[in-house]
């Protein structure tokens, strides 16, 4: 019932809002920029039809450290991929972004370990050995004060680079659940992933944002931005094979097999109950109050913020 | 000796206070540019933190440095020698100018592990070229007069080299070096981006905290030791030149 | 004697007798720095031979150069003293010696101060010195007092011939003036302006003495233009 309702609504504004696009043409390009190289996780918005709603869109791919929620702010973008941390830190610096459409409904990020050493929970990787991570992020911090570093060797995360992996078996390294450890399956390692969703951190990946100011100056805009990408990732998922062959030219380094491998791992964090009842990229108030307490309680955010203002399922 | 130190204060200290009220005035936003305020506060509150990791950055890049130092020198003397030599060899220093770091920094990683050497291995690479193209052009370019005033009197090569080319190559082998510094300091930073530790580390963890305020303070410190760096060789060169080259008077 | 592939002397014969003063002119470019490298040994000819007799140490040849040319890192002493460092003479003895030649420049109250620190006259002095340091039977100088003011020139002039007085070494003196070459030597030659042909070689007619009532005396602007024409000629 709530589906109809939400879709019903979603035509009736986007008519006038097509016409009224129609109208002021494709005078302006909008410029997506995304915050790693075009792999599965952005399918969906390569697979969107923009023009369909009215819009002209330049997605640029982005690499190691691209800083989308800067560019956001900024204003060298229109829209960019975040993770809904980065949009709380950001939010509490006076950088007015907000989510649109999260892709990930629940966290990829995870740590990978040799199958060898007969880890059974997240915690055991720290025990021994090395572990690399983005020290600086939400969850690394979590694990340290949870676990405490001190059996561990903390070094910094390869970013995407699984060579160290492969030379050393009691090397773990942070990883995206749908990618380093599948590259390290089929170079012939046992793998062992633990998610960071178990120690109860699970922001939204792979969220689609805008700044505060272009959302209220242009609300129609950013609605048809979302519904676009809603019905992108709707086809992705029924089909990943065009779009996968489409970024496999873009992004060579990675092979059609991967692209298909990557695509069917991912669906179970994109398509989830939530989704299934509020449609895909939804985001709930819960979701981002809890996060935003545990940064509040990690010393990252000085004052709560409310979460209302991070995000707006269009 | 007042006017040295004093004239570069007051361009910086006019920029500080333009950028202090371009940010508190909103003009540039603060999670862009930090206020200097801001960065002076992430100094003092991260200090501990902040002067470790000048403390493992210095001695990261003043270790590549020496040894940039004392290889670059060598290579030079042995690329002297001879025509053939330099031009068999020559071409492969300059392919330490040319590597993009950033891109061999991790295969440093792999070859050396994660820790100090691979920062010293990175400030290395990144700092030896000038060293040696700055020493191979110096002794290369002996007066030739005075080349000729040696074998008159029967000098031996061995003899014309240390006697005569090396301490006339003592000028360009400092601006060399004065080069160099700088550049240890930045290769040294860019190892510690891969294999951490020092200020690399604090930037690359302050940056996806999103703490720019820290960011600059991190690199501030980081210039500040690579203008360390360099008032030392310009010490070292006035000590060792000052009575007998132009550039010193 | 080849550079470049053109033709710099060919075919030269010269003979010098033993404690003469020997002035070489001639217009750039007509081959004298050549002549006098070929004779340092500093270079090789391409064919024929030069012979010095008796033959001696080749440590007894000298050479003074356009500039001074001193080692800027080292002091006076040091750079007077350095043809017989080259040579292994031990310290005491060979910074005796340049204290001692040194001396006779006129420069025993400079021994500690650096090139840096001294006018072109004295750094001329003192590379000269370092010439003489050896005690050599032969002494080649080119055009070496050229960059200098006329009034330091003059006196150095007048103290190089002093001090051939009194050693009694050959000098061969390469110079573009020819007032320079009246003035200092007892025979002068002027080679063509390509090839190394001798246009003149002369014995100078002037008295022995030479100082500045010689500037006066008519037979030096004799011997000048005679000069002169062959140059010019």
């Amino acid at each position: 019932m709530l589906l109809h309702r939400v879709q019903r609504r979603a035509f009736l504004k986007t008519a006038p809002a097509l016409a009224l696009l129609a109208a002021c043409s494709k005078s302006t390009t909008l410029k997506l920029a995304l915050n790693w190289k075009p792999e599965p996780e952005f399918g969906g918005f390569y697979a969107a039809t923009f023009s369909k709603h009215g819009l002209a869109v330049d997605i640029l791919p982005g690499g190691s450290g691209t800083p989308t929620v800067q560019m956001i702010g900024a204003g060298s973008v229109d829209f960019g991929i975040v993770s809904a941390d980065e949009i709380i830190l950001a939010r509490s610096h006076g950088n007015d972004v907000v989510a649109l459409f999260a892709v990930f409904q629940d966290s990829p990020t995870g740590i990978m370990a040799h199958a060898s050493r007969n880890l059974t929970s997240i915690g055991d990787v720290l025990m021994d050995g090395t572990l690399a991570l983005e020290s600086g992020l939400p969850f690394a911090r979590l694990l340290k004060r949870k676990f405490g570093f001190s059996h561990v060797k903390i070094v910094p995360s390869p970013g995407g680079d699984i060579t160290s992996f492969l030379h050393d078996e009691k090397f773990a390294q942070q990883c995206y659940l749908t990618s380093e450890p599948i590259a390290a399956r089929r170079k012939g390692a046992s793998v062992k992933v633990f998610a960071v969703s178990e120690i109860g951190y699970d922001p939204y990946t792979t969220v689609l944002a805008v700044s505060g100011e272009s959302l209220r100056k242009n609300p129609d805009r950013a609605k048809a931005m979302a519904a676009a990408v809603r019905e992108g990732w709707q086809s992705y998922l029924a089909d990943p094979k065009p779009v996968n062959q489409q970024m496999h030219q873009l992004n060579p380094t990675m092979d059609l097999d991967t692209f298909a491998e990557v695509a069917e791992v991912q669906s179970p964090f994109i398509e989830t109950d939530a989704t299934r009842r509020n449609g895909l990229g939804t985001m709930s108030r819960e979701r981002w109050e809890t996060l935003i307490a545990q940064f509040k309680e990690l010393g990252d955010i000085s004052q709560t913020i409310p979460a209302d203002e991070c995000f707006q399922v269009l | 000796m007042k006017k040295t130190l004093l004239a570069p204060l007051i361009p910086f200290v006019l920029l500080t206070l333009i950028a202090e009220f371009l940010v508190r005035a909103g003009f540039v936003r603060a999670y862009l540019v930090p206020a200097p305020s801001a960065v002076l506060r992430a100094m003092i509150d991260s200090h501990a933190e902040l002067l470790q990791a000048l403390f493992a950055t210095s001695v990261g890049s003043l270790a590549g440095f020496v040894m940039s130092a004392l290889t670059g020198i060598a290579i030079a003397v042995l690329l002297s020698s001879s025509r053939g030599v330099q031009r068999a060899f020559y071409p492969y220093a300059i392919f330490f100018q040319t590597v993009p770091l950033i891109a061999v920094a991790p295969l440093l990683v792999i070859w050396f592990g994660f820790g100090i050497q691979t920062v010293i291995a990175s400030a290395f690479v990144a700092s030896v070229f000038p060293v040696i193209a700055n020493t191979l052009s110096g002794i290369l370019s002996t007066d030739p007069p005075l080349r000729d005033l040696f074998k008159l009197y029967g000098a031996s090569p061995l003899v014309t080299l240390f006697k005569l080319r090396l301490p006339a190559a003592l000028p360009q082998v400092f601006t060399g070096l004065r080069v160099s510094a700088g550049l240890a300091v930045i290769g040294a930073i860019v190892g510690e981006f891969i294999a951490g530790g020092g200020l690399g580390s604090v930037v690359e963890t302050a940056r996806t905290q999103q703490r720019i305020d820290k960011v600059f303070a991190a690199v501030l410190l980081a210039s500040v030791l690579g203008l360390a760096l360099f008032g030392l060789i310009n010490l070292l060169s006035h000590l060792t030149l000052r009575r007998w080259h132009a550039s010193e008077q | 004697m080849f550079d470049n592939n053109r033709v710099v002397i060919a075919g030269m014969d010269l003979g010098v007798d033993a404690g003469e003063f020997l002035a070489v002119l001639g217009p750039s470019g007509c081959g004298k720095s050549t002549l006098l490298r070929m004779i340092a040994r500093l270079s090789e000819p391409d064919s024929g031979q030069i012979r010095i007799e008796p033959n001696g140490e080749r440590f007894e040849t000298a050479f003074v150069f356009q500039d001074a040319h001193l080692l800027p890192w080292r002091n006076v002493l040091a750079n007077a003293a350095l043809p017989l460092e080259l040579m292994g003479v031990a310290k005491p003895q060979r910074n005796e010696k340049a204290r001692a030649v040194l001396d006779q420049v006129g420069l025993l109250d400079a021994l500690d101060r650096y090139p840096a620190e001294l006018s072109g006259g004295m750094r001329m002095r003192v590379s000269l010195a370092r010439a003489l340091v050896t005690e050599p039977r032969l002494l080649l100088l080119d055009e070496p007092f050229a960059a200098l003011d006329e009034i330091t020139r003059f006196h150095l002039d007048v103290q190089l011939r002093e001090l051939w007085q009194r050693r009694g070494m050959t000098v061969i003196f390469v110079t573009h003036s020819v007032s320079e070459a009246a003035f200092l030597a007892n025979r002068a030659v002027v080679l063509a302006r390509h090839g190394g042909a001798i246009k003149l070689d002369r014995r100078l007619e002037l008295p022995p003495v030479r100082d500045i009532e010689l500037r006066g005396d008519p037979r030096l602007g004799q011997e000048m233009r005679l000069l002169l024409g062959a140059i010019e000629g």
